[in-house]
């Protein structure tokens, strides 16, 4: 099997682990702005995805509208969407103690949004077909689609833009010294809903994004975005939690793992290995590979 | 005076249910099937409780504890390993349980011991994950996604299931409730409530996490057991199914989660509301199911049993 370990391929591996991982890389981003300021484990974030993924391609294929032109209206949805969900599911629930509960409700929210996709899209697997779907970046023999190339695009922008917006921003300062410490944050004069609104609109604001960058690469069924969202929470792991930039590299880590792993020891295997690592990770490094200060708990 | 009386009920309430065979045709009646399923919901529900309701550990491997228990008992049948009858063997179902419980012991000292509150259920669900995988890719030995064939000429009647069922629904009750009220109980609920402090008490708190979760694996291994010689096939994708993860939380949750009788009355609801979704609406159900759960944890977030409490406290 060595004989055929070219440079070239393990650039294309390499390559192959970068444009896989940053779709959960802003999955993950998502997640740990959520999981920041709520302390919610939003299960439901990978039925999202997989929810705006279904909007684009109706828009696609009803309207004809381009999928890259459709995030003007998924992304606005998305925002809409993500502060219904808070004011009308999670607002009590943020504020208890007991966080099962939340969890339950996103839970919950899984199921009903899965099963309402396989009612209206029915469970076959289904994908953007666009002229340009299978047009192919040839740079010195390495094979880059360009809907991925795209994609990874979107997540950088996207996660600059959240980046910049919680750094420059009056709000996004509010939702990082919520993230801290959200009593303190209280106390000084932040109101935690608003905060709560904010983190979890562009939560799922990001998932908006990642939908339609999944639509226009893989072909998704109703049920894809559990596993999805397993695989984010791993990203988030690996990057520690309230990170930006850390979720997103750990979204790229866990690319870049499982293209190794599945070429190496099997593509069934790859999930195992991703999990294994993620629970080794867990064990020795819990608060992340790229955080600067250390909270103690 | 009270726990007399709760234990006459019970008492009363299972011979009720012990005798439901004799007035109703148990293999042709699909309520008799809904309260062996129940049955079934009980045991792991309970398993569930003890270890995130009382002790307040979040596991998320609970599927993989009742898919190694139901792998167990087949791989035992199959192998011929024990050399006793192995068609609803208390010997096979008790190995059924413990392997479980090994497996509990050799993911819990490193997780319980590092982990705590959300990174502890993240953790068990990545060994649930693993699993899985483990099971579909095992070979000759799992027969990967098809699984294992039992011989399935041995069944009769589903009346000993019935009481099977009714037998463990009990005994998985009756072990969480004398374990709560002895001293291991307390330890474990001075755990849940503040876990610096009942180290400081002098409580081995490593020691207990484990036992909580050892039992909570017995208990979801036997249940395993039990359906592994209903179903008579094993595969990944019906014993290892995210839905015995997720129903053990759900029911605990809405019946009333670290209550005795909470995980009793939320798998009867429960199940009554999944079997009712699946004969009348095939399709739709699981949405109402998952709108319920939304419902019910928004308005009534200690469950039912705390529905009762506040209605009483009330008038």
């Amino acid at each position: 099997m060595l004989e055929y370990l070219t440079f070239g391929l393990i650039t294309q591996l390499f390559v192959n682990g970068i444009l896989f991982g940053t779709m959960y890389g802003i999955a993950a981003i998502g997640l740990s702005l959520i999981f920041g300021t709520m302390r919610i484990i939003f299960l439901a974030q990978g039925a999202m995805i997989v929810f705006f993924a279904y909007i684009s391609y109706w828009l696609f294929t009803l309207l004809g509208v381009d999928p890259y032109l459709s995030l003007i209206f998924v992304v606005p949805l998305s925002l809409l969407l993500g502060s219904g969900f808070y004011s009308s599911l999670f607002k009590e629930a943020a504020a208890l103690e007991d966080k099962n509960i939340s969890l339950l409700i996103a839970i919950g929210l899984m199921f009903l949004v899965e099963n309402l996709m396989t009612v209206v899209w029915t469970a076959n697997p289904r994908s953007i077909l666009t002229t340009y779907s299978s047009f192919v970046f040839r740079p010195i023999g390495i094979i880059i689609p360009f809907t991925r190339l795209i994609a990874l695009l979107m997540a950088v922008l996207s996660a600059s833009g959240v980046l910049l917006f919680l750094k420059k921003t009056l709000i996004g300062m509010a939702v990082r010294a919520a993230s801290e410490d959200m009593e303190s944050a209280t106390l000084m004069g932040i109101n935690p809903h608003w905060v709560n609104v904010v983190a979890f609109s562009i939560g799922i604001g990001l998932a908006g994004i990642a939908g339609v960058g999944l639509a226009t690469i893989y072909s998704f069924d109703p049920m894809y975005g559990f596993i999805f969202a397993i695989k984010a929470l791993i990203a988030l792991a690996f990057g520690g939690m309230g990170n930006v930039f850390g979720a997103l590299l750990g979204g790229i880590i866990l690319g870049l793992l499982e293209s190794w792993a599945s070429f190496f020891i099997g593509a069934g295997w790859a999930d195992a290995v991703s999990y294994a690592v993620f629970l080794i990770m867990l064990m020795l490094k819990p608060e992340g590979l790229f955080v600067r200060s250390v909270q103690t708990a | 005076m009270r726990e007399r009386r709760s234990i006459i009920i019970s008492a009363l309430v299972t011979i009720a249910f012990a005798g439901v065979p004799f007035f109703l045709n148990v293999d042709t009646s699909y309520f008799a099937y809904y309260l062996f399923l129940s049955f079934c919901h009980i045991v792991i529900a309970q398993g569930w409780n003890f270890v995130a309701g009382y002790t307040g550990q979040i596991s998320l491997c609970q599927n993989a504890f009742f898919g190694l228990g139901a792998y167990t008992t087949a791989l035992i049948w199959l192998h011929d390993v024990t050399k006793t009858g192995y068609y609803f063997d208390p010997v096979v179902m008790v190995l059924s349980g413990l392997v479980p419980v090994i497996l509990a012991v050799i993911i819990g000292i490193p997780l319980l011991s590092r982990l705590r509150g959300d990174y502890f259920a993240l953790g068990t669900l990545g060994v649930q994950f693993i699993i899985q995988v483990l099971f579909l890719k095992g070979g000759a030995f799992t027969r990967g996604a098809d699984g294992l064939h039992l011989p399935s000429t041995v069944f009769e009647s589903m009346k000993p299931y019935y009481w099977t069922g009714l037998f463990l629904a009990l005994f998985a009750t009756a072990v969480v409730y004398f374990l709560i009220k002895s001293r291991a109980g307390l330890a474990l609920r001075a755990i849940r409530e503040d876990e610096i402090s009942a180290a400081a008490h002098g409580i081995h708190v490593l020691k207990y996490k484990i036992f909580a979760f050892a039992v909570g694996a017995f208990l979801a291994g036997i249940c395993g057991s039990l359906y592994a010689w209903y179903l008579f096939h094993i595969n990944p994708d019906s014993v290892l199914n995210l839905n015995w993860l997720f129903y053990p939380i759900l029911i605990c949750v809405l019946g009333g989660n670290g209550t005795i009788t909470g995980p009793i009355i939320g798998a009867f609801f429960i199940t009554a509301l999944f079997s009712l979704g699946t004969v009348y609406m095939a399709q739709t159900h699981p949405i109402l199911s998952g709108a319920l759960i939304i419902f019910v944890m928004k308005f009534m977030p200690t469950g039912l049993v705390g529905l009762k409490d506040r209605i009483l406290s009330r008038g």
